[in-house]
């Protein structure tokens, strides 16, 4: 058994939050972690409460120690907190992967395998809350065996700590494994024995959901449907993490409504067929993750040059490289704003979360359609593959606008009428529309030109898209805390999460929040910060990539940079103790 | 209405060299559209980058030069979102078989019904004579280029391995059966490659071209172009053989990929489950 000192009281003061609980659940490959969160989760949305779910594997991505948080709420929350209330583990040293990522406070309670002697790490912290233990495991002659699921126990111990029927367990298992009876029945009876054990374990305050059932989608699902909603009807992509899930989920749902998927041989071909599709007419997208974006940089440049709408989706991980493929990161933003050869426009995009996603989505489709050029969107590890209760989606689907050259239109493929900044769009089948799309420099007719006059004419016309997208996405911004607060911070994409909570418990703090990276946001930019005393940028890249791209759009002398690596995103109080540090830096 | 070769060439000429097999082509396969009297604007032309590829631009067709291998998955993408269109892949055996040669197995086990059209002359003309994938070893060794040791590519053998169901080689100097194949390859319901063989005026000597014809012959009159055998009994023939190779007849499922139903890969819905066209988007 444990060697660890007694408990001595409970503070009080550190009892759970009211409105939000965070559990824990850390296991080894095969004991069923990521169901049993997946389960705890759709049993608060069919309760109407709130919350999300992130899972955390080791440094592989199947099997091995896995670890899936949850936080659980009455309200929407927009970052899975940073000490749990719940620790149910397993095997006391699975923990050791995740360090950092797991924090007890006084009154944590902590379930753990009754057979299990190990110590907890130190860096997990103290709770003053006796612990629990339950023989998840089974033993023959000393060894473990396959026993009765644990998982399933697990849930049972829960639902006792949430103060959940087991009525409502047995309805979700009922849905998710109706059709296998006999897993059914194996499952029941393991949640059954151990709920009728469970009295014993100590309930929390009981937190109770609006009872309407909401709804839960991770990023990557949220992209994929609002994809569809926008109006995207081709997709091509290869497997990456973490942004498989985007292409699953369109393999699932989007030939439903008259599109078609390929799983491409590779990331070049994936863009090449984006560009095919497009080029046909037809909106089209590819998703992947840094890795894969390297490779597709030739044809982004190639969109932008032969003027083809194309959605490119980037879940960033750490990188370069290979990088740590599960994790965070948001170091891509100059590969999104500068990578390929030559001068051309793009549109470079953030996601904040899987409810922004499906927004952003429409943007996306809005201004690669509208405006005839490759469109960025930056989603991240943090985002992607987390689940999160929300409302259900209202019923949003858009029309793509890519005007449509007809007959009696400029003969020229590339030619302007008037203000206009993309000239009208040839679709394949327009009788009298031929022409010839290429990469070469061409002229208006779009015929091969070697002229270094028609070169600088062309990337005027193409370049003229900008300023104009500009002008239509001056509000895409999002701000938090009073406007006239005396500090600021500038962050992108993820990170919006944790600072939509931050802000509210630090009235002296504003927050700017661009949902448009590339063309910046300048003028909003600049109205926000208006009476700032002092100003930083908050942002997961080493290299300070958002802050440097800001240096060249506008006036960023005095402004703090606040960039890290990625890996773990940040918590409320690293975020204090890095703005403390700063601030003491300079001197104020 | 009767449609002319001419019909299908655009106001561009061409930049190749006098006396360049890519005339020959060209010509062929305009004739081969005329002959099909396919509507100018439901066809188009796919290209990458090198002497051959500049074909698109002189087709009078929705044409697209790309960037340099990547053809094969634009066809792919376009042919899929909008399948009542005519697509021809056209390249040279820089593009196709050495930058691009990734994508040839996968375009083909996905038969998505394209005809891909390579004029392989066995150099990179357009940067002035490096060997290609394709290039004689001796050749190579006359003219002091790199990779002496390396053996040229079978383009017909690596289409006939990918389980490609129409295989066809001709010569550009032949332009009645460059036009027969073509319009051959157009005509297969999925996946069609023609292997044009021609030799580059510029950086071969005329004994290199005339040594090249000399190595052509037609397929026997008793080959049989259904049978998966006898085609890689021709493919490894030291002479070049000329005519339809392989020609899978429709009950028989891929040579190589057996176990694929249809050989469609990797695509949803399959290839050939619809014929419409995808929600068409646009204006209002």
């Amino acid at each position: 058994m444990s060697t660890r000192p007694e408990p001595q009281t409970l503070d009080p003061a550190a009892a759970p939050p009211a409105g939000s609980l965070v559990l824990s659940l850390v296991g080894s490959g095969g004991d069923g972690i990521a169901l049993l969160g997946d389960l705890v989760l759709a049993m608060a949305a069919q309760q109407g409460l709130y919350g999300m779910m992130v899972q955390s594997y080791g440094p592989q991505i199947r099997g091995g120690e896995s670890a899936a948080i949850l936080r659980i709420a009455r309200e929407e929350v927009h970052w899975e907190g940073e000490e749990t209330d719940v620790l149910l583990c397993f095997r006391a040293r699975d923990l050791a992967r995740f360090a950092g990522a797991v924090k007890l406070h006084r009154a944590s309670l902590v379930v753990l395998e009754a057979s299990d002697d190990a110590p907890l790490p130190e860096w997990l912290g103290r709770s003053a809350r006796p612990e629990f233990r339950y023989p998840f495991a089974t033993f023959v002659d000393g060894v473990e065996a396959e026993g009765e699921p644990k998982n399933m126990m697990a849930l049972a111990l829960l639902c006792r700590v949430l103060g959940w029927p087991a009525s409502l367990a047995h309805r979700m298992l009922e849905r998710r494994f109706g059709r296998r009876p006999a897993v059914a029945q194996r499952n029941r009876a393991a949640f059954d024995r151990a709920w009728a054990a469970g009295e014993a374990v100590p309930a929390l305050p009981h937190l109770a959901g609006h009872g309407v059932p909401l709804y839960i989608e991770s990023g990557n699902e949220a992209i994929a449907r609002g994809a569809i909603e926008a109006g995207v009807r081709f997709f091509a992509g290869y497997p990456i993490t973490p942004a498989s899930e985007i292409m699953e989920t369109l393999i699932d749902e989007l030939p439903a409504v008259g599109g078609r998927v390929v799983q491409a041989e590779d990331e070049i071909a994936a863009i090449g067929m984006v560009l095919g599709a497009s080029f046909g007419g037809v909106p089209a997208m590819t998703a992947t993750s840094g890795p894969g974006l390297s490779l597709k940089t030739e044809m982004m440049g190639l969109a932008s040059m032969a003027e083809i709408p194309a959605i490119i989706v980037d879940c960033q991980r750490a990188g370069p490289a290979t990088g740590m493929p599960s994790r965070t990161e948001q170091a891509d933003l100059n590969h999104a704003l500068y990578a390929g050869h030559g001068d051309f426009p793009r549109v470079v995009l953030g996601v904040f979360d899987a409810v922004h996603a499906r927004d952003v989505m429409h943007r996306a489709v809005r201004l690669s359609e509208g405006y005839q050029l490759p469109v960025l969107v930056l989603s991240d590890a943090y985002i992607a593959q987390r689940r999160t209760v929300r409302d259900h989606p209202s019923d949003n689907r858009g029309q793509p606008k890519r005007v449509a050259w007809k007959p009696g239109d400029p003969p020229a493929r590339f030619h302007l009428t008037g203000d206009q900044v993309v000239s009208p769009f040839r679709i394949p089948g327009t009788p009298g529309g031929q022409y010839l799309s290429a990469g070469i420099e061409h002229t208006l007719e779009g015929y091969p030109s070697a002229s270094g006059e028609v070169h600088q004419m062309m990337n005027e016309k193409r370049f003229r898209k900008l300023p104009a997208i500009a002008r239509e996405t001056r509000d895409w911004v999002r701000t938090l805390g009073r406007d006239d607060a005396p500090f600021g911070l500038v962050a992108w994409g993820s990170l919006s999460g944790l600072l939509r909570e931050w802000v509210r418990e630090r009235p002296e703090w504003r927050v700017f929040l661009p949902e448009i990276i590339h063309p910046f946001p300048v003028e909003a930019f600049t109205a926000w910060r208006e009476g700032l005393q002092w100003l930083g940028v908050v942002e997961l890249s080493f290299g300070a990539q958002l802050h440097r791209y800001m240096s060249t759009v506008t006036d960023m002398r005095g402004v703090a940079s606040l960039g890290r690596s990625g890996g773990m995103s940040i918590t409320a109080s690293e975020l204090d103790r890095m703005l403390a540090a700063a601030r003491k830096e300079a001197g104020r | 209405m009767t449609m002319k070769a001419k019909d299908y060439r655009s106001a561009l000429e061409p930049v190749w060299c006098t006396g360049c097999g890519n005339f020959g082509v060209l010509k062929g396969m305009t004739q081969a559209l005329a002959d099909l009297e396919v509507p100018q604007e439901r066809f188009a032309v796919v290209s990458g980058i090198g002497c051959s590829s500049r074909l698109a631009g002189y087709t009078k067709s929705y044409s697209f030069n790309s960037v340099h291998g990547r053809a094969l998955p634009i066809a792919t993408g376009l042919k899929l979102a909008r399948p009542e269109l005519t697509v021809v892949v056209a390249g040279g055996d820089g593009d196709g078989f050495s930058i691009g040669v990734g994508h040839i197995p996968h375009t083909v086990r996905r038969n998505v019904d394209l005809t891909y059209c390579v004029l392989d002359n066995g150099i990179y003309g357009l940067t002035k004579g490096q060997a290609s994938p394709t290039t004689d070893p001796e050749f190579k060794r006359e003219r002091g280029l790199a990779g002496i040791e390396e053996r040229p590519i079978n383009p017909i053998l690596l289409m006939l391995a990918s389980g490609a169901g129409f295989v066809a080689r001709t010569h550009a100097g032949n332009l009645p059966h460059v036009r027969q194949m073509i319009r051959e390859g157009i005509q297969y319901p999925g996946f069609a490659f023609v292997h044009i063989l021609a030799a580059c005026i510029t950086y071969q000597k005329p004994e290199y071209a005339q040594r090249i014809w000399e190595r052509c012959e037609m397929l026997p009159a008793d080959h049989d172009a259904t049978s998966f055998e006898a085609a890689i009994g021709a493919a490894r023939r030291e002479r070049f053989q000329l005519g339809v190779i392989y020609r899978r007849p429709p009950e028989d499922r891929p040579a190589v990929a057996t176990e694929l139903e249809g050989a469609e890969v990797g695509v949803w819905p399959p290839v050939g489950a619809t014929s419409a066209p995808p929600e068409f988007p646009g204006e209002d």
